[in-house]
């Protein structure tokens, strides 16, 4: 039972890592209708620039923190800029393909620069406070860094969730999601959301990276594990739904728990794509999305 | 019944005719047989470009995991040949037609819904393919997917394994998809397929039934790459998991987009660049003390500006895009 | 003598969500007949073109044509049972030939199997040829027979426009329908669009038309139906409904001067 319990809250740090990187697909998807690929780049990223301003920098950690989330934050928006805005009018599989490349560049990239090891230098760095373990009631044991990662989680998607509904930029997100023409028509800066929604969606990536850089590792390929299975979660949930995308993280970051500590630990990462696959079969729309996914 | 002036025009029989003297000049070259590989390499990739280029190219439909195809004609061929002993000429027809199944299987669910769809399936079908192959050893019988000693097709006695014989082999496969291919293309299913990628509304107003021609494009595309997957697996010798990865898919993806997403010449010189290309790049990559897998840096880099400047291929000037 | 409607719709109703686009529409086009839609912007008139030909699907009522029921059937049968159209804001195949945009038309009346066309044996060499000797007149109907190996895209806008309709007429339907045909013509243009569409009428085939222009309209028209907010609020031949205080005051609520 207490390994039961152990293996649900660890779902749950999952599921809070995947819904921070699920949102930022999610929104974009909302916005423009494009897959950002590179989204779980930009994941990966954060967890590498932290490093870099912990190890070479010699920052301390909360400004690596905070100087890695603004730098993810400036790479998403310069991405949309360079990339994919002159596309803006060019046909769907045009921006995909685009996104596929930069992806791949930014892959590579890492993997040229800091090498195909797994790093540790951001699980070394957290503190021995965050570290230490507390027992909760049921049994389990939980560090402080998995705690503080769900609480973590909890407070920046309800902050994400008021944003949303209650500022302006929010309600701007809203309207260019659901009709762009006629919110540039209301004098909204289309472009400027844009470049608003990609900068926010990258930020929360830049968080999740760092604390899977602290949970486990770096590496240059967690971007793209991690990025199919909060696009997973995405999908699950309805892409284009903010609450879905968080929603469908904590499902399935439950799931692959549970999977691979009860059914096998080699399909870990085909839990996600088995998911995909069956929400796209049988309910496109996703938990909360639409009841017809049908062409737009 | 097949007419010479329906295949080719001179120049492309002049250049075909070229392609045949290969072998004959590189008998007397100390390394013959590895330039023979690298051509017959560069043959398979135009083979699975004009496959890919089916689906994503004909009907529009951007597919990430043509990869799969590839694998599942490989390991159906494979298995067959290895296995239970049979001979490469029954093991091929039915490695097509086991791909060409899965090919409209896997398209099913999509056919309601919009392209995007499409592509994420795509994507997760050949990556779970994938992982099943690498660790379920006993429906492969060896572990990671391995599988060995795949014999070549033998024809009146003759087992066919030498290089200068697998370059006819896949050059004649090569010809062969390209008939199809191009006669495809320049039909009325070819003309529907056309009409579906540009605006699939307006295509039904003329009669196409975007379910079945979608399907029929799926079951071609996907027999192809089955195709191409037999012949590397008798090629190969050995083949294992790890040479069906997810970035196949994108690097003959990469193919398409280079030479001009839809057109058939476009597929065959974008293969035959990025094709030889990716070797010569593996080779110099590693000589300059890069990881291999940085050739994919460069591939990235290539869609992007295809995209952005080139989107119609480097061959066409217009700037129409796919 | 009772002659059958050659389409008949009863009791049309469209719902998008809260919005009704069709409520309850009757109207009945007889065969033979060059009848038009008008009604101001927004009355729902592409919607029911929209619903006819199956792009969408309609909430409630009855579609008949040929005395068939066609409600929900998909679009690419409506075309086979002979309903073709156009679209208001012009949707050809603008990066294929002038000539290849209606031979994909002639799909209706062709098979085009996947042996053949791999074999290219006899019957399909004999299909094409006979697909591409219609295309060829059909492009000469319009006009356009010089145009044949541009491609579409290129066209100026009334070629293009004339384009849409001989693509249209490939498929060899009974029943036309037309979505403003002669949007941004000019007066000279619209004179050949009103004989086009004559002589279309003089090939056996019915023609109706979503119009603004109301000089084509009520020259050309033997039945006009019109539609204000998704209701059907007169009908008639053009001095009826020309005079009708219902219509008049439809139109008024919108800017003056709706006509070119």
């Amino acid at each position: 039972m207490t390994l039961f319990l152990e293996q649900i809250v660890n779902g749950l740090v999952l599921g809070g890592i995947y819904a921070l990187i699920a949102v930022g697909y999610t929104m974009v998807y909302g916005v423009i209708q494009l897959i950002n690929f590179a989204h779980g780049e930009i994941f990966m990223f954060g967890a590498y620039f932290a490093f870099l301003c912990l190890a070479v920098l010699k920052f301390p950690l909360w400004l690596a923190v905070l100087a890695s989330i603004l730098l993810c934050a400036l790479m998403g928006v310069v991405i949309d800029l360079i990339a994919y805005r002159p596309l803006r009018n060019a046909p769907r599989l045009s921006a995909l393909i685009t996104a596929i490349g930069i992806s791949l560049i930014l892959q590579n990239l890492a993997r040229m620069i800091w090498g195909a090891e797994p790093r540790r230098d951001l699980a070394n760095a957290k503190s021995a406070f965050l570290s230490q373990t507390v027992i909760i009631p049921g049994g389990a044991q939980l560090s402080y860094l998995d705690l503080s990662i769900i609480i973590l989680a909890i407070l920046l998607m309800v902050g994400l969730n008021r944003l949303i509904s209650l500022t302006r930029i929010g309600k701007a997100m809203r309207a260019c999601a659901q009709d762009k023409m006629a919110a540039s028509l209301m004098g909204i800066d289309t472009n400027r959301v844009i470049g608003a929604t990609f900068a926010i969606g990258s930020a929360l990536g830049a968080v999740a990276g760092i604390m899977v850089g602290m949970r486990e590792t770096i590496e240059p390929t967690m971007g793209y594990y991690k990025g199919v299975a909060a696009f997973a979660a995405a999908v699950l949930g309805g892409i284009g739904n903010i609450t879905g995308a968080m929603l469908g993280g904590v499902v399935l970051g439950i799931a692959e728990v549970l999977g691979a500590g009860y059914i096998s630990s080699g399909y870990r990462v085909a839990i996600s794509y088995i998911l995909m696959i069956l929400v796209i079969v049988f309910r496109p729309a996703g938990l909360l999305g639409r009841a017809s996914a049908k062409r737009a | 019944m097949i007419s010479m002036s329906s295949i080719l025009s001179s120049r492309s029989g002049l250049i075909l005719f070229f392609l045949c003297l290969v072998p004959l000049a590189t008998a007397y070259l100390d390394q013959g047989d590895y330039l023979l590989r690298i051509c017959s390499t560069a043959y398979l990739y135009m083979l699975l470009a004009l496959g890919l280029n089916v689906v994503t190219g004909f009907t529009g439909l951007l597919d990430l995991g043509y990869v799969g195809f590839y694998l599942i004609g490989g390991y159906t061929a494979g298995l067959l040949m290895a296995r239970l002993g049979w001979s490469y000429w029954a093991a091929l027809p039915v490695a097509a037609i086991h791909g060409g199944l899965w090919g409209l299987l896997r398209g099913a669910p999509t056919l309601r819904l919009t392209g995007d769809y499409f592509a994420i399936v795509t994507f997760g079908f050949s990556e779970l393919l994938f992982r099943i192959v690498k660790n379920e050893e006993w429906l492969i019988g060896g572990p990671n997917g391995f599988v060995n000693d795949i014999p070549a097709p033998t024809l009146f006695g003759y087992e066919l394994w030498q290089y200068w014989q697998q370059y006819y082999h896949i050059l004649i496969l090569l010809i062969l998809t390209l008939l199809v291919v191009y006669r495809l293309h320049n039909s009325r299913i070819g003309r529907a397929w056309q009409a579906i990628s540009q605006d699939e509304e307006a295509a039904q107003t003329m009669g196409i039934n975007l379910h079945e021609y979608k399907s029929l494009a799926f079951a071609i595309s996907a027999a192809i790459g089955a195709i191409g997957g037999a012949f590397f697996a008798q090629f190969q010798v050995n083949i294992s998991a790890g040479v069906f990865e997810f970035w196949e898919s994108i690097l003959i993806l990469c193919m398409i987009v280079l030479g001009g997403i839809g057109t058939l010449k476009g597929a065959l010189i974008g293969a035959a660049i990025l094709g030889s290309l990716g070797e010569v790049l593996r080779i110099s990559l590693s000589w300059m003390r890069l990881p291999a897998d940085s050739r994919y840096l460069i591939f990235g880099a290539i869609l992007v500006m295809m995209m952005r400047f080139r989107p119609a291929g480097i061959l066409r000037s217009t700037q129409k895009s796919p | 003598m009772d002659i059958d409607p050659l389409l008949e719709i009863t009791g049309l109703t469209k719902n998008f969500g809260g919005v009704v686009a069709l409520a309850q529409v009757d109207l009945r086009v007889m065969p033979g007949q060059i009848a038009s839609l008008i009604g101001p912007n927004g009355a729902g008139k592409t919607t029911l073109f929209n619903c006819v030909t199956g792009l969408m699907a309609p909430t409630t009522g009855k579609i008949s044509f040929q005395q068939q029921d066609i409600f929900g059937t998909s679009a690419h049968q409506v075309a086979m049972n002979g309903i073709a159209r156009t679209f208001q804001n012009i949707r050809l195949f603008s990066e294929m030939t002038v000539l290849d945009n209606v031979r994909i038309g002639c799909h209706t009346q062709s098979r085009g199997y996947l042996w053949s066309a791999i074999s290219r044996n006899r019957a399909y060499r004999e299909e094409e040829l006979q697909i591409t000797t219609d295309a060829q007149e059909l492009l000469q109907f319009v006009n356009l027979e010089n145009f044949a190996t541009q491609i579409a895209g290129n066209l100026s806008y009334g070629d293009q426009r004339r384009l849409e309709i001989a693509r249209a007429l490939a498929t060899n339907p009974k029943l036309l329908l037309l979505d403003e045909p002669a949007a941004g013509m000019n007066p000279q243009e619209t004179n050949d669009l009103i004989a086009l569409i004559r002589s279309i009428r003089e090939r056996n085939i019915t023609v109706f038309l979503i119009e603004h222009d109301m000089k084509l309209v009520m020259r050309i028209s033997e039945w006009i139906t019109v539609l204000n907010y998704g209701q059907k609020i007169s009908q008639g031949p053009p001095e009826v409904v020309q005079s009708d205080p219902r219509v008049i005051e439809a139109y008024l609520g919108q800017s003056a001067g709706s006509n070119h």
